[in-house]
């Protein structure tokens, strides 16, 4: 029963790939969705039933080696049925919101879209429900593979195909790292099964543990896209804007952070191997953040966005507080979906010409359900009560400050920027000039309803979400109190944050051009990201070519062209050598033949011998 | 009646088929380059027909009668395809059929 949760996006990707051709582009699109929305339905007695009692559904035995079989199943316990849930309504609303995002290019081919997003989401599903290490390791597979088709989609531009190379390259050095993780598991606990390595887990040397987990955090941070391996996600925009929603609210990112809870117990006993979570985590959320108060790309905002709320989610999950981290994952992926499905709707508006902020603005009274929906999405982004994005980053914030002073200063920091950045965004976009009419000819309209309910519907997410965090903390077995002071805190520094925003993009208090003057260099520094990118395609990118250029030059022209060459002389020298006895005398021939026969018999007598 | 001993028949055979093998080498005439070859066919008959005797068998014999047979049918074909090359080249050394050299 619980196993067609995970097979009903599997047989939509099969009904959509054989047959989506026939079928066409539409009737393809609602076999996604209803694939997408059966999982929902049947997740949520799964829920149900795993928040009485965790249960395994064993599927069948994959591998059996002697004494050790490997069996494949589900295990469904509340944090693995919560994220379920979530993954497959979030999916559903993003799946519905393309049926108008893709609408003008229905009969070319778009029912692969709707393949590799079923297929997607199938991928996501495994990870999150696999109770084994190698289950979790081909849906991690899987999610790679899909990103890459989909943020390649539009591949008929060079932009979008390097992207999706670029983040196939990346994810790749991190899944070689979750592969060897997953050894170093094996090798310690001589099994794969999560529930038997939970059970195990006291009983292994502390360091040996924190190598394997190392290993598999660095497949979580090739996924989530953390430094250093983050450039390919704000470039994984070039695909549709619902492929960066799905991205980025809960499937492939989600994946890492994801991991790390689902291995929590593994992670808890190694806490050299936390320390660096936290570090990787604390890093990202603040590079990333401060990249996105200077990019002007209306979608690379918020993947950097995405970036700097995963470094939270993993700074909190390095200190110790997993439920506040997969709570805030759960917001986050309501809030950044929505954020994204607005933008998208921006996108739309002009055609799918816009990427720029600086682009558009002016559209509060063009597009006002869009204007309302990402404001929403921000508000929750920047942590204001009541919306989502308040509770769960309250928590972190809280228990940031528990761990130590300044880490919480660190974390309010981060929050301040986040404020900042997304209002800036939202600032241009709504408010000021209607610079959209020096760019694009036609006038922005709003997005049809098949795009605005599913951006209602996360919106009404995003703002009452976050009142289920006593029934999940209660789920997920823990119990935290609120700090009213640090809540009245983070959201005096959130709204210090858009009032800074407000002042400089509404009421040009500031004026964003000449500040954007005098502080060249180092907005330059933030929008290139520290030059991350930049240095990996000039140093390794660059290098491996001149290595490649320098190889090709000596040891391909000169060595093995050389002996090729070479060949032909010696084949040539010796032919002629030989020819001299090949002159057609038969009589010499059959001297031959007599030398050949005698050599012959005496070597047989020899060796008989 | 005196037996010949076998070794008497070897070295018989043996310098027969060494002159026919010398004589394929040497001659140029395509004449006598065929009989050189029978001359080794034949020695070959005489070390049957003596191993023959010196065992008390008759398989030698069979084969030598095949092999008579046979060097009958390769004289034939021979000298057939020798006088074709005379009438056609007007040559009968093998000095001058060079064609197949490399």
């Amino acid at each position: 029963m619980e196993v067609l949760i995970i097979l009903f996006p599997f047989i939509a990707f099969l009904l959509i790939g054989l047959f989506g051709r026939r079928l066409g582009d539409l009737p393809s699109a609602i076999i996604a969705v209803l694939g997408s929305a059966l999982s929902f339905l049947f997740s949520i007695p799964a829920l149900l039933k795993a928040l009485n009692s965790p249960f395994s559904v064993k599927l069948y035995d994959f591998i059996s080696l002697g004494s050790y079989t490997l069996t494949l199943g589900l295990y469904f316990d509340p944090l693995s049925a919560i994220t379920t849930s979530l993954v497959c309504l979030v999916s559903t609303m993003i799946f519905i919101y393309s049926i108008g995002y893709m609408e003008n290019l229905f009969g070319q081919w778009t029912y692969k879209f709707y393949a590799y997003l079923s297929f997607f989401l199938f991928s996501m599903l495994l990870i999150v429900l696999s109770d084994n290490l190698l289950g979790m390791f081909f849906g991690w597979e899987g999610v790679g593979l899909a990103s890459y088709l989909l943020i390649g989609y539009f591949h008929q531009q060079k932009y979008a195909t390097n992207s999706a190379l670029e983040a196939f390259v990346m994810n790749r050095i991190g899944d070689w790292l979750f592969l060897f993780g997953i050894f170093s598991i094996f090798y310690l606990f001589g099994n794969l099964n999560l529930l038997d390595i939970f059970s195990k887990v006291k009983e292994i040397d502390p360091n040996l543990l924190g190598l394997a987990v190392l290993l598999l955090f660095g497949g979580a941070v090739g996924k989530s896209g953390q430094v250093p391996l983050h450039t390919w996600l704000p470039n994984a925009m070039a695909g549709p804007t619902p492929v960066s929603a799905l991205l980025h609210s809960s499937t492939m990112v989600a994946a890492g952070v994801y991991m790390v809870a689902r291995l929590y117990p593994v992670f808890e006993s190694a806490p050299q191997g936390l320390k660096v979570v936290a570090l990787i985590g604390g890093l990202t959320a603040l590079f990333a953040s401060l990249a996105a108060t200077s990019h002007t790309d209306i979608k690379k905002i918020i993947a950097f966005s995405t970036m700097s709320q995963l470094g939270l989610m993993f700074l909190a999950l390095g200190i110790g507080d997993k439920n506040s981290a997969m709570f805030h994952l759960t917001t986050h992926a309501f809030f950044k979906a929505l954020l994204f499905l607005s933008a998208g709707s921006i996108i739309h508006a002009f055609h799918h010409h816009a990427r720029d902020i600086y682009e558009v603005g002016g559209l509060r009274k063009y597009m006002p359900i869009t204007y309302a929906t990402f404001f929403v999405g921000a508000l929750a982004l920047a942590g204001i009560f009541p919306f989502a994005g308040f509770w769960s980053k309250d928590l972190i914030i809280a228990s940031s400050y528990e761990a130590s002073f300044s880490l919480g200063v660190f974390v309010s920091f981060v929050s301040f920027l986040t404020a900042y950045y997304i209002f800036r965004e939202g600032f241009v976009m709504f408010y000021g000039p209607e610079r959209h009419k020096g760019h694009f000819e036609e006038e922005p309209h709003e997005a049809p309803s098949v795009m605005l309910v599913p951006m209602v519907v996360l919106a009404i997410g995003s703002a009452v979400v976050g009142f289920f965090e006593g029934w999940y903390m209660d789920a997920l077995k823990e119990h935290k109190e609120m700090h009213l002071n640090i809540a009245i805190s983070s959201v005096a520094i959130a709204l210090l944050g858009i009032g800074l925003a407000y002042l400089v993009f509404v009421k040009r208090f500031l004026d964003p051009e000449k500040l954007y003057q005098s502080l060249k260099p180092v907005h330059t520094t933030f929008r290139e990201q520290f030059f991350t990118e930049r240095l990996y395609h000039k140093i390794l990118a660059g290098g491996y070519m001149l290595y490649s250029k320098v190889l090709y030059a000596t040891f391909e022209r000169q060595f093995i062209d050389g002996v090729v060459n070479s060949s032909y002389a010696v084949s040539s020298a010796l032919g002629s050598l030989f020819k001299g006895l090949q002159q057609g005398r038969v009589n010499l021939y059959i001297l031959f033949l007599l030398v050949g026969f005698s050599l012959l018999v005496l070597i047989t007598f020899l060796g008989g011998r | 009646m005196k037996i010949v001993p076998l070794e008497a028949y070897l070295i018989l055979s043996l310098l027969l088929f060494g002159l026919g093998v010398f004589g394929m080498i040497v001659r140029r005439n395509l004449v006598a380059v065929l009989m050189s070859t029978e001359l080794a066919l034949n020695a070959v008959n005489v070390a049957f027909v003596g191993a023959d005797s010196h065992l008390g068998l008759v398989d030698g014999q069979i084969f030598a009668l095949f092999i008579i047979a046979l060097a009958a049918v390769e004289a034939a074909v021979g000298l057939g395809i020798i006088v074709a090359i005379f009438r056609l080249r007007k040559v009968e050394s093998s000095d001058e059929l060079t064609d197949m050299g490399g």
